[in-house]
């Protein structure tokens, strides 16, 4: 009758008040510092043989008197202690004493770190970079063998490339899937967001733990095919309130532009053409466009937080504000973040509640981008200003009639100052965690309830003085709305016995998740009529709808078994089904197995050497359809807009246009081979790891052309081949000296990946240089993305020659067949190496990184010939480049010449960061006060603006800024 | 015991969870077929994408969701007319582009790749052109079983086919034949395939069309099969080695004796009824009595960055007026060659001081001379060569088409006109023998309308119909076919400046008549072999 009355309140949940159960029942539970659940902790009554064993979340209940003292321990931490008062729950974390038993987080559960038998990296907060972080990916970067991370741009709060062991695949999401807490983050985000990341403020997070090979992520099943990382945020534990608060001033400042002639060498190359018509085009004027478009930037960067335990349930909520300048001017992300957590305990510890909301308000200003190409590009010997310009002044090419010249180009300033792109998301994410003990001992059921909504709105307006050549313009609007809401429903079931030496867990559950997007927007442009009122024929206002919705359902399953500490043995399945996939091909099943052996417990000699030595080998597969349109199997029509139509008669009709198909598309599959071997020596302070791997990424999906005979559209995605990554990673940590007063200690992690196409239906030309030109091309034996390249030869000066390209099949003719492979943007090797000292109070951190291998297509130099000098009755700046060619034109050979292929690897120092630590300052708590610099020193061959660009195709790039930092954190 | 069965309760709510992976879509600007071919008046909106296909880029005017994916070529570049004219005025004598896009320079010089995007921007718009006809052929079948219009309709989806075919035929010679929908790649044709598909697809088309102006304004009947068949008649030689020049006198008298008739309407009173033809209001100032298959523009509803929008922006520059044009400025890319200019030689009635010529008594000769240089000294600078105000965004009234900001033009394209078939009449008959007197009365028709002066028997011959062809036609498309059948595209027996790159012309190379087939495509579809010599 009672289990039947438990059973209910199971479902009836939060609304009864625990209050009433437990007189001399005390529950609680047992954590590590950062507040992940320590299962198999032992809680005793001090000085008495009474106690208990936390179970797998971590949690206990004991009976016990008041004013008694409750003790819990576990191996490798210290024993904690709490007198027993009125409150029936306490939690209590441990600090550690040994690294090794710490637990860390996985799918769907913790694990102790020995047990683990995957390959994972966790960064927790001390190892964070300390610099001017924004977003959640700055924190790690260089700080895990083989992962990657390029920042988009150097705008504020901008996304970045993430990847994991290299490419995994061609056109589909590249990116680990983040998980939050257990919800998984809809990477995408929505329009006028900038980073999805943003939702998390960085100084709410207490570990990422990186998920590498496919035995760690296959639980994720689908959504892990690029790696998993795991975001665990700071948790309130039970104990008076304490506040946290932090706060940082950053000054960013230009390091590089793009380097073009300035106006002496520009005139020079203008008389060189000896056309008087066109030398007349010159003006008098000394204009560095790229030092007028960038400026100093200033970022203030607040958290306010606290935490622990209001009437007993613990909790801890966070305020945080960043309001930051980008160097283009104009640019500006501010955004407020607010996070909860709260964990109330009921029926005697038995149903767990763990509720978190967190919220994130972003408002934009994103400076027109344009204005860096054509800061670029715009004459240097014009002014900024020219008081006969009908456009508020700005100076610009004019027509014959006064109106601007056709297809030159826009004086930046006026697009910086003359067009606003401002945006505002909001997104909630929450989700209710509630974990039951069931009355089998050992066997928790748990459900997740998660949703992730993000509204974005935006508005996109042109001011009626822009430089334009529309006669009568007025200026234009463009508003958007985007919603998208994700839901997520995930239950499973724990159980775990000990038996003597071993230790066996099961979990199993279902996971629901769908994901709607609905991407609407308005465009309103008015014209003027003759008498200044707005023409209502000519001024457009439309609605375009978008929206699409997608479901993943999945099945998993794990059995973790550990014999002795010794042997451990996990495995893996997941089954999972999306709605992206026609129905006979809908449904993937993926399976992981990995082993692993703790050497180190086989005898006690080996334990004298080595606090751990572990041996790791697993072979795991994941599913992708990440990133992939929905209903690409249905036949679709596309309706066009009323400025696409097309009349007959004298009617006008909306189009109806057949979308391409593809009922074959399947899962692309990844397999994942590692090998990997732990290590830690009990003297000396060193430890580290060393991890071998083969991915193979089968039936990869890519966009792909199609014979267009045969498709409505020209491409389609389909399952076109087979790819290989394969590589060595070694992480070391040295601490060197660790006293008192001094430590020194470094951090370095090496990778070495090939990436090679294995098998490839057909070869692709990918690499789009903007007018159906193609740089790169994947084929089989190949690197992917590599370059597809004429060989450019050069004169005895040196000096390229223009047309001059070897014959590298000897026929005679130089012609596409002549083309050759030349390198591949992603680099072979990487390189992380964080140096960290401390003495007395004052700490310093070197944050640095290194990529060898990684080479860049600079489009701007590519683009400097004398045509693009003097076309189109206006003058256009080039690349210096343009000194050493002399091209005459831009032809289709020279656009892909390897002349413009360079060596783009590069030494980076991220970070340094400098703090002072005053004891003591309110209460015991003390006062850190600290200096820190970002991208302070660069080393690198390549020409172009910055040697880090996803994709290897340099154009346009917002350059990353130089950023200097004061910075305080203090607790009261 | 009982949580046990609860658990399974929820794992059991999980399974009914099923159902939901059969997602529809929940966009209402997305359909299926039971949308758009419910009702014949439905169908009219995917008839309407396959002229659509010759005339605007994508689903979003003027750029945006384009029907070519934008790595193979640039949406504004994509658009059919402008295509065309690349590849067939361009490469020619009639004109020169000082834009320095990839590529773009390598089409006057005759070096063009096998990934030139302009030809492979024509072989994937031809090629989609087919295949939206095919998928409406198909579709569109069961409603013409009870719906008597959309049997025309089907009828029109299946001459725009065969035209899409006959230029496939013309450019690249080797390629598919695909007429019904299919995802297997398909096998390559040759051109004595596509040339018996074609007639016979034309031929049977005479019985399924509507009769000659019969049909709404921008839909084609009967005459514009009989055209594309006197067209296919005329090059027959290039593309099966055969003559059938009597043929094609049979079908361009079937046009010429139809009811269409030439613009003689000179509805701004400049003395000429040619220029009308090319002016905003072509669709309703008599222009339209011309056109036997043409492309509607329209500056608000149907808008690109090709199209009649290209043909009037691209050639202003220098000191050419927009606003006399209609538009909001030029995009000083494209001039002419004195080689065209040199076939209104009969007609010069003033010349500037080196003797270059700078009027005309022919109002064809619309040439802009202020400012220009009538020797080519280099292609990339606007100045050289002569300036062309053929086509203009005003009306009879000089009044600007409908786009106020002056950007997009309303001028509609024709792709057959009544005088292109009296051309090729003329030139059938003086190549195959016939009626040269008619012949002879048909082209002085035309130089009548313009203003001209009139030629006599003594001036008919082969050469004479072929300089008349440029001097009407120039700049519609027409020139680089004329000249392959002409003999004289590559060959060294007629030069133009910077022909294959010199500046005085040269001789290109004989497998430059035909394009080669885009690596892309090659690249998917293994049944395909390259042209020769690509």
């Amino acid at each position: 009758m009672l289990n039947l009355f438990r059973v209910k309140l199971f479902f009836a949940v939060l609304s009864i008040s625990s209050g009433i159960y437990a007189q001399q029942m005390v529950s609680g539970s047992i954590t590590d510092e950062d507040g992940t659940p320590l299962p198999g902790a032992s809680v005793i009554i001090q000085g008495t043989d009474e106690g208990v064993t936390t179970d797998f979340n971590g949690n206990y209940s004991i009976s016990i008197d008041r004013g008694q003292t409750l003790e819990a321990s576990f191996i490798g931490y210290k024993t904690a202690t709490a007198v027993v008062g009125e409150q029936n729950q306490i939690n209590l974390s441990l600090s550690t004493d040994n690294e090794l038993d710490e637990v860390v987080i996985i799918g769907y559960g913790a694990i102790r770190k020995k047990d683990l038998t995957g390959t994972l990296d966790v960064v927790g907060s001390e190892d964070f970079t300390k610099g001017s972080v924004v977003s959640a990916q700055q924190l790690i970067q260089g700080k895990v063998a083989g992962v990657s991370i390029v920042t988009n741009s150097g705008a504020p709060g901008d996304g970045a490339n993430i990847l994991i062991r290299g490419i995994g695949s061609l056109n589909l999401n590249s990116n680990p899937l983040f998980v939050v807490d257990g919800i998984p983050l809809d990477s995408g985000g929505v329009g006028g967001s900038r980073n999805a990341l943003n939702v998390i403020n960085p100084n709410d997070i207490a570990s990422m733990s990186v998920l590498k090979d496919a035995s760690a992520t296959a639980i994720y099943g689908s959504r892990a095919a690029n790696g998993v990382i795991l975001i665990t945020t700071k948790k309130g534990k039970t104990g008076a309130v304490s506040y946290e608060f932090s706060s940082r001033a950053t000054s960013f400042s230009p390091v590089s532009t793009i380097d073009v002639l300035n106006a002496s060498e520009f005139k020079q190359a203008v008389q060189a053409t000896q056309d008087t018509d066109i030398i007349s085009r010159l003006g008098s004027s000394d204009t560095d466009w790229q030092k007028e478009i960038y400026d100093q930037a200033i970022g203030i960067n607040s958290t306010f937080s606290a935490s622990g335990d209001l009437k007993g349930v613990p909790f801890r909520a966070s305020l945080g504000h960043t309001d930051q300048e980008g160097i283009l001017m104009g640019d500006k992300f501010n955004r407020t973040t607010a996070s909860l957590n709260i964990s109330p305990q009921f029926l005697d510890g038995d149903l767990r509640v763990n509720f978190n909301t967190r919220y994130v308000y972003t408002e934009n200003d994103f400076a027109n981008r344009g204005a860096i190409g054509s800061a670029a590009y715009f004459d240097p010997t014009k002014p900024v200003f020219d008081a006969n310009s009908p456009f508020a002044n700005y100076y610009t090419w004019l027509d014959a009639d006064g109106t601007k010249l056709a297809l030159s180009p826009t004086n930046p300033l006026a697009l910086l100052n003359l067009t606003e792109d401002t945006s505002e998301v909001n997104r909630i994410i929450s989700n209710v965690k509630i974990d039951y003990d069931l009355p089998v001992e050992g066997l928790t059921a748990t459900i997740n309830a998660g949703i992730d909504n993000s509204t974005g709105k935006g508005i996109n307006t042109q001011d009626a003085n822009l430089p334009t050549d529309a006669d009568g313009f007025n200026g234009s609007n463009n508003e958007y709305d985007n919603t998208s809401t994700n839901l997520l429903f995930d239950a499973y079931v724990n159980y775990s016995k000990t038996l003597d030496a071993s230790i066996f867990s099961i979990t199993a559950g279902h996971s629901y998740q769908s994901f709607e997007y609905d991407n609407s927007s308005s465009q309103a442009i008015e014209y003027l009529n003759g008498d200044g009122t707005v023409n209502t024929n000519t001024s457009i206002t439309q609605n375009f709808i978008d929206k699409s919705k997608n479901v993943l359902l999945s099945y998993f399953g794990r059995i973790n078994y550990s014999v002795a500490e010794k042997y451990l043995i996990t495995a893996t399945l997941r089954t999972d089904a999306s709605s992206k996939l026609p129905s006979d091909d809908r449904w993937g099943t993926f399976f992981s197995t990995a082993l692993a052996w703790n050497i180190h417990k086989e005898s006690p000699t080996i334990e004298k050497v080595f606090n751990e030595l572990k041996l790791r080998i697993g072979f795991g597969e994941v599913g992708n359809v990440n990133g992939l349109g929905d209903y690409n199997f249905l036949t679709r029509y596309t309706r066009s807009d009323i400025q696409s139509q097309y009349a007959f008669g004298t009617s006008f009709y909306t189009t109806f246009r057949p979308a391409p198909i593809n009922k074959d598309l399947r899962w692309e599959v990844g397999q994942t081979y590692n090998a990997g071997l732990d290590f830690r020596f009990a003297q000396f302070g060193l430890s580290g790891s060393v991890n071998a791997y083969i991915k193979n990424t089968n039936d990869l999906i890519a966009t792909s052309i199609v014979d267009p005979f045969t498709n409505f559209g020209t491409t389609i995605n389909a399952n076109i081949g087979d790819m290989e990554n394969k590589g060595v990673e070694v992480e070391l940590n040295y601490t060197i000296v660790d006293t008192t007063d001094f430590s020194f200690g470094v951090n370095y992690n090496v990778a070495i990946n090939d990436n090679t196409i294995t098998r490839l239906e057909n070869e692709q030309n990918v690499g789009d240089l903007g007018f159906g030109n193609s740089l790169q091309r994947h084929q089989e034996g190949k690197a992917p993305y590599a370059y597809y390249v004429y060989k450019q030869i050069y004169g005895e000066n040196g000096r390229p020659i223009e047309g001059a390209y070897a014959d590298l099949n000897g026929d005679g003719q130089i012609n596409n067949d002549d083309r050759y492979f030349y390198k591949d943007p992603y680099a072979d090797i990487l390189m992380g190496l964080t140096t960290s000292m401390r003495y007395k109070q004052f700490d310093l951190t070197i944050v640095s990184r290194a990529s060898f291998g990684n080479y860049s297509y600079n489009s701007m130099s590519a683009a400097s010939n004398q045509s693009q000098i003097t076309n189109l009755n206006r003058l256009s700046n080039v690349h210096s480049d343009y000194l050493d060619t002399g091209f005459l034109f831009f032809s289709d050979k020279n656009a892909v010449s390897d002349h413009y292929i360079q060596n783009a690897s590069f030494f980076r120092i991220d970070n340094i960061t400098l703090g002072y630590t005053i004891e003591n300052v309110v209460g015991e708590n003390p006062l850190r006060l600290y200096v820190t610099g970002d991208n302070l020193f660069v080393e690198t061959e390549y020409n172009g603006i910055d040697p880090e660009i996803t994709g290897g195709i340099d154009n346009n790039f917002y350059p990353r800024s130089r950023a200097l930092a004061l910075g305080l954190d203090i607790k009261f | 015991m009982k949580k046990i069965i609860y658990l399974f309760g929820i794992i059991a709510l999980a399974f009914s969870c099923h159902n939901d992976l059969d997602q529809n879509p929940i966009d209402p600007d997305l359909f299926t077929e039971v949308d758009v071919y419910k009702t014949a008046n439905d169908a009219r909106g995917a008839l309407a994408k396959v002229y659509a296909g010759l005339a605007i880029t994508g689903q979003q005017g003027p750029a945006g969701d384009p029907d070519i994916d934008p790595s193979l070529i640039d949406e504004g570049f994509s658009q059919y007319t402008r295509i065309l004219f690349t590849l067939n005025e361009i490469t020619t004598d009639h004109s020169v582009v000082g834009w320095g896009d990839p590529g773009l320079p390598n089409i006057h010089e005759m070096s063009w790749d096998v990934n030139n995007p302009w030809t492979k921007g024509m072989y994937f718009r031809l090629a989609q052109v087919v295949s939206f006809a095919n998928s409406f052929i198909e579709n569109a079948a069961d409603l013409a079983k009870s719906n008597s219009e959309v049997g025309y309709y089907i009828a029109e989806a299946r001459l725009i086919r065969a035209y899409a075919y006959l230029q496939l035929m013309d450019m690249y010679a080797n390629v598919p034949l695909v007429t019904k929908v299919t995802t297997e790649l398909p096998k390559q044709s040759n051109r004595a395939e596509l040339f018996a598909f074609v007639e016979s697809e034309l031929l049977d088309l005479d019985s399924s069309l509507k009769d000659p102006k019969s049909n709404e304004y921008g839909r084609v009947d009967k005459a514009a099969a009989w055209s594309l068949l006197s067209r296919l008649y005329l090059n027959a030689r290039v593309y099966i080695g055969q003559d059938k020049f009597n043929e094609a006198i049979a079908q361009s008298e079937k046009v010429i004796n139809s009811s269409y008739s030439l613009n003689t309407n000179d509805g701004n009173s400049n003395g000429s009824a040619y220029d009308e033809l090319f002016l905003a209001d072509n669709d309703i100032n008599g222009a339209q009595n011309e056109f036997i298959f043409l492309l509607q523009f329209d500056g608000l509803n149907s808008q690109s960055w090709g199209g009649s929008t290209f043909l009037v922006h691209a050639p202003i520059g220098g000191t050419m007026d927009a606003s006399q044009f209609g538009v909001n400025g030029g995009w000083a890319g494209l001039r002419t060659t004195k080689a065209l200019v040199d076939k209104f030689g009969y007609a010069v009635t003033a010349s500037n001081a080196d003797n270059e010529p700078t009027s005309w008594g022919d109002s064809r000769a619309m040439f802009h001379t202020d400012g220009q240089n009538y020797e080519m000294a280099k292609i990339p600078k606007f100045t050289e060569g002569y300036g062309v105000t053929k086509f203009r965004n005003v009306d009879v009234n000089g009044n600007a088409g409908s786009d106020s900001s002056g950007d997009h033009v309303d001028m509609d394209i024709p792709i057959i006109r009544l005088a292109e078939i009296y051309l090729n009449y003329a030139e059938a008959v003086a190549r195959g023998g016939g009626n040269s007197a008619t012949a002879l009365s048909l082209i002085n028709e035309l130089r009548a309308r313009a203003g001209a002066p009139l030629a006599s028997s003594a001036d008919f011959n082969t050469q004479f119909v072929m300089d008349e062809r440029s001097r009407e036609l120039y700049w519609e498309g027409l020139r680089r076919t004329d000249l392959i059948r002409d003999g004289k595209f590559v060959s060294a027996n007629y030069l133009w400046p910077f022909k294959a790159g010199a500046a005085q012309g040269t001789a290109s190379e004989e497998h430059r008549k035909i394009f080669p087939l885009p690596e892309d495509v090659l690249l998917v579809n293994p049944n395909l072999q390259q042209n020769p010599n690509y």
